[in-house]
């Protein structure tokens, strides 16, 4: 049996056997929830390596098309410095990135600024879809 | 800081101190011993109280509310700013709990705890099926809506300067301070919840910064005004409750919390109460303001903010071991649903 798969059986169990036979209503709500955390643990589990391998290919498809943006003209030196740091594929400078994009909007004019924000919400797009395949 | 009390002493602690807080009281009783709202906010019990004094026998009903350590939004608020916004709103129109005593020493309860008024009404709850009914059926009665629509327009007409709740902070008219405030406070909650990074919700952030509107009127504003956090008595708002998230600002900030869609479950009644046409002409003749739709659409893309940080504060409290409640742990999963809408009315 997978793990993913032992979870749901747990959460099955306290689903539909211990929750029921609790009285109190406090943890009975408890092992419903219980329940809900469980079954939400297994699905992100059984997504675990597809999510990752697409999140590893959506950030290196945004690095790419964003360093195309910003070679086609000169950007401001904190764009770029984030933009650099962003090789490390992680959320953190991601969120640096970001940040520089709009402290720099003057500089960078609205179209740049518009045509980059706007890739970079392609790839927030792409990644809450996947969150919201364990979330809903 | 002290060990809190135990909840099963804390009656006859309560005891003791109305006793000593009454003067010329004797032979107090507590009845009707109630706790409620355990695990989320503060403690709160409502219990009735019966002594003598004077020769005479006395009956008061009363509310306590305690600070268990662990609430969420204790960042945000704590119980002697609600019991002073309290006091400053008791000879005010709006109705709300008179309070008697707070308490901010750990020496009594083994923490901070204030004493209000027990007013009559209930209390339903909006996301539950019996509360949603309740609301349904209310609404086709009408008082009800009107009553909820009236308190927000008393709130929001109240002479805040002249109650005494400048205390809470003025920002500067006619500037997007007060929004940039807003932001400030949730940044603060967020960066104190341990969650990891959020580009989405850096992105959500960055876009409010830049968007920020002027405030040109400002007044007493709730914070989380809708259904579940009025009391409700013979088809009317007898209180307005849950005082934690109150400031001075843009009125709008609670007129888009009372529109938006998140407090309403799909149905077409604001707050699950209130016809939209009935809310705009009653709000709008109440106050004399005109409810500036760009303002509460601002609005509620800094709830979404403001709920991707509560859920955060909430799910880092059963993560970091400082509650044990499983419901806290289940709402890491709605940070993703609520950044997810952020995203929808970002337009993307």
């Amino acid at each position: 049996m997978q793990p993913e798969d032992l979870l749901a059986r747990f959460a099955k169990t306290l689903r539909s056997d211990i929750g029921p036979a609790v009285k109190a209503e406090y943890p009975r709500t408890q092992a419903f929830l219980g329940a809900v955390v469980l079954e939400k643990l297994a699905t992100e589990l059984r997504l675990s390596q597809a999510h990752a391998r697409a999140a590893a290919a959506d950030r290196a498809a945004l690095r790419r098309d964003l360093g195309a943006m910003l070679g086609a003209a000169k950007a401001p030196a904190s764009v770029s410095e984030a933009f650099a740091a962003m090789a490390d594929g992680g959320d953190a400078s991601l969120c640096r990135f970001i940040e520089a994009l709009y402290a720099s909007r003057d500089t960078l004019g609205a179209e740049r600024f518009d045509a980059m924000l706007g890739r970079v919400r392609q790839d927030l797009r792409r990644a809450i879809d996947r969150r919201m395949e364990v979330a809903r | 800081m002290s060990q809190m009390a135990p909840a099963d002493t804390v009656p006859d602690l309560i005891r003791d101190y109305l006793t000593d807080h009454i003067p010329g009281s004797s032979g107090m009783v507590l009845e009707n011993v109630q706790r409620i709202a355990v695990g989320w906010s503060h403690e709160t019990w409502l219990f009735d109280a019966r002594w003598r004094e004077g020769g005479e026998t006395r009956t008061a009903g009363y509310c306590l509310r305690r600070d268990p350590g662990n609430a969420l939004l204790r960042h945000l608020s704590d119980l002697g700013d609600q019991f002073r916004v309290l006091k400053c709103l008791e000879p005010t129109a709006l109705p709300t709990p008179k309070v008697f005593w707070y308490e901010g020493a750990n020496s009594i309860l083994g923490a901070p705890f204030l004493v209000m008024e027990k007013v009559p009404g209930t209390c339903p709850n909006p996301w539950g099926r019996e509360g949603r009914r309740f609301y349904e059926e209310a609404a086709t009665r009408g008082v009800l809506p009107a009553s909820f629509t009236d308190a927000l327009s008393t709130l929001h007409t109240i002479d805040w300067r002249a109650a005494g709740l400048d205390f809470l902070g003025v920002p500067t008219p006619g500037t997007p301070e007060f929004a940039r405030r807003e932001i400030a406070k949730w940044r603060d909650l967020i960066a104190v919840s341990g969650h990891g990074p959020e580009p989405l919700l850096t992105d959500l952030m960055c876009w409010l910064e830049d968007n920020a509107p002027r405030t040109d009127r400002l007044a007493l504003v709730h914070g989380a005004y809708r259904t579940g956090n009025v009391l409700i008595h013979d088809d009317r708002v007898s209180a307005v409750l849950d005082w934690e998230l109150q400031v001075i600002g843009d009125p709008m900030y609670d007129v888009a919390y009372v529109l938006s869609d998140l407090n309403r479950e799909g149905s077409d009644l604001l707050s699950n109460l209130v016809p939209r046409e009935m809310f705009y002409r009653r709000y709008e003749e109440a106050t004399g303001l005109t409810i500036d739709e760009d303002a509460c659409r601002y609005y509620a893309l800094l709830y979404a903010m403001r709920s991707a940080a509560f859920w955060m504060s909430a799910s880092g409290l059963y993560r970091d071991g400082r509650s044990d409640d499983i419901r806290l742990a289940r709402t890491a999963w709605s940070v993703p649903v609520v950044l997810e809408r952020a995203a929808r009315d970002l337009g993307y």
